[in-house]
């Protein structure tokens, strides 16, 4: 489906071209006293946010870098901000 | 739908399949979800266990979802042994339920052909036939020679670019018609007396002192002390309405078919490494389906992108299919998890709230055998020992399930 990406080197590119990289969840926890949940929360639990949501791409197939954006997963958009949910 | 079915119903008098309830203010249960799980739920729920005063609200209309989306295929061959003998009770039922049901769900155990394109492949098929056998379930390693000769119109040769190798021949498997298991289960379900709501959203979920004590529908409240999340693709959005987080990517899956032909294609045929599987419907129509969308989203639009890309495997595979034409595509959501395994639980954190999700691409073939289960569960309030492995908890504990290694390269992530 069409989706389109704007990288902060390359600019506005095909979808395609990049490997999502999971929706903003904060910092990587603390190692000490952490908790089994804690670490299953943060590894594996999702929003799966139905609006706007903002997430980690990588320019796979362009420069190589990692960035952040905002996206409508229910129109399967790229906002700008400051909508975020 | 059969003929007879048309004439049993033209017979009496012509009645709706569906009949229209008024929304009660409560229900013993509320099915979230109108699509092949939540109906199996309720059908078996008013079948085995005499709970008949279920409603299943729906947003949509039933089979809007997963359930109609699907590529129809139905198979056991998965990896573990806790998905084996599920998924292989769910083969065997679908006969059963044809009857029980009096609707035609057209299944058609036609076999699923598996190819390798490389040793590893094979190898790993050479696990599954294992386990499969294991289980009593019919599945082996065929050479390439034995892939031509099950499916004569597959290239074997080495012009492809990744040649077949081998594969795996699953005779059990084949397919059903998603939109009949559909009806007739919703047939089935409201002829116990289960209301079912279409257009009808969940709005939110209220809980008191740990327990479900109603819904909030876009059609009023409702109250009740038994839940189901069946919500397939919206799952984790119902499920964040009790403020349970899931392990849960929703991923667009692409599926399109061909004009009809003459019958040219008479198995399941599927191959990992192509990422393409397709098999000839009745009508004559090359069903086929892609690899999934890899970023998360809810919309169900289809690119391009897709519908080359399965033009190019089918016609590398099946060259005698260059210059057929796609008549039509469509995309369905799948529920991925991070271990290709779903999570059912119940009661746990709040008492009279149950889950069936994260399906993924699985939600058809396990559906009906499911609900009977779930039924199980929700009537008995234990959890039936088949299911009990798939709790939420596994991930916490780490023991996710070993499902993922099949096929090889398949994952939310690439």
């Amino acid at each position: 489906m069409s989706l389109t990406i704007t990288c902060p080197i390359c600019g506005k590119r095909n979808g395609y071209e990049f490997r999502f990289g999971g929706e903003e969840r904060g910092p990587r926890p603390e190692e000490e006293g952490l908790t089994h949940e804690q670490w299953c929360k943060y590894v594996h639990m999702r929003n799966n946010t139905g609006g706007v949501q903002r997430e980690w791409w990588y320019h796979r197939d362009g420069c190589g870098s990692w960035f952040t954006i905002l996206r409508d997963t229910l129109t399967n958009l790229e906002v700008e901000g400051p909508e975020e949910t | 739908m059969g003929p007879g079915i048309f004439h049993r119903l033209s017979r009496k008098k012509k009645q709706r399949i569906l009949q229209k309830h008024p929304l009660h203010g409560s229900y013993d249960a509320v099915i979230i979800g109108g699509g092949l799980h939540g109906l199996a739920t309720a059908y078996f729920l008013a079948k085995e266990w005499g709970i008949t005063n279920v409603a299943v609200i729906e947003r949509r209309y039933i089979g809007f979802g997963g359930s109609g989306r699907n590529t129809a295929i139905v198979r056991a061959n998965q990896r573990t042994k806790e998905n084996l003998p599920l998924y292989s009770e769910g083969l065997e039922l679908w006969p059963k339920l044809t009857k029980e049901l009096d609707f035609n769900l057209m299944f058609f155990n036609c076999g699923n052909l598996n190819l390798a394109h490389s040793e590893a492949a094979l190898s790993s098929m050479r696990l599954l036939v294992a386990s499969a056998q294991f289980h009593g379930i019919k599945s082996e390693i065929v050479d390439a020679k034995q892939c031509k000769e099950i499916v004569p119109i597959l290239d074997i040769s080495d012009r492809l670019t990744y040649p077949i190798m081998g594969g795996m021949y699953h005779p059990p498997g084949g397919t059903v018609r998603h939109d009949a298991v559909v009806w007739g289960l919703a047939r089935g379900a409201v002829n116990l007396g289960v209301h079912i709501h279409q257009d009808t959203e969940a709005l939110g979920i209220n809980v008191q002192k740990g327990r479900i004590i109603s819904v909030e529908t876009s059609r009023g409240r409702i109250s009740t002390p038994l839940v189901l999340n069946a919500a397939g693709a919206y799952s984790t959005l119902i499920s964040a309405m009790v403020g349970i987080q899931l392990p849960i990517n929703v991923l667009t899956i692409q599926a399109m078919v061909t004009q009809p032909l003459k019958p040219v294609l008479n198995h399941v045929v599927s191959s990992g490494a192509y990422h393409c599987y397709a098999n000839q419907t009745l009508k004559g129509e090359i069903v086929t389906g892609a690899h999934m969308d890899p970023w998360p989203n809810y919309t169900t639009d289809v690119s391009a992108h897709y519908i080359k890309h399965q033009a190019e495997a089918l016609t590398e595979l099946m060259p005698c299919l260059k210059g057929v034409k796609f008549m039509r595509s469509w995309a369905g959501l799948a529920d991925m998890t991070p271990d290709m395994a779903p999570i059912i639980d119940g009661n746990d954190h709040i008492k009279g709230y149950f889950m069936d999700c994260g399906w993924g691409y699985f939600g058809f073939k396990s559906g009906a055998v499911i609900g009977k289960y779930m039924a199980e569960f929700m009537a008995t309030n234990r959890c039936p020992d088949r299911l009990a492995p798939f709790n939420l908890r596994r991930y916490e504990d780490h023991k996710m399930m070993g499902e993922i290694a099949n096929p090889v390269n398949y994952g939310p992530w690439n």
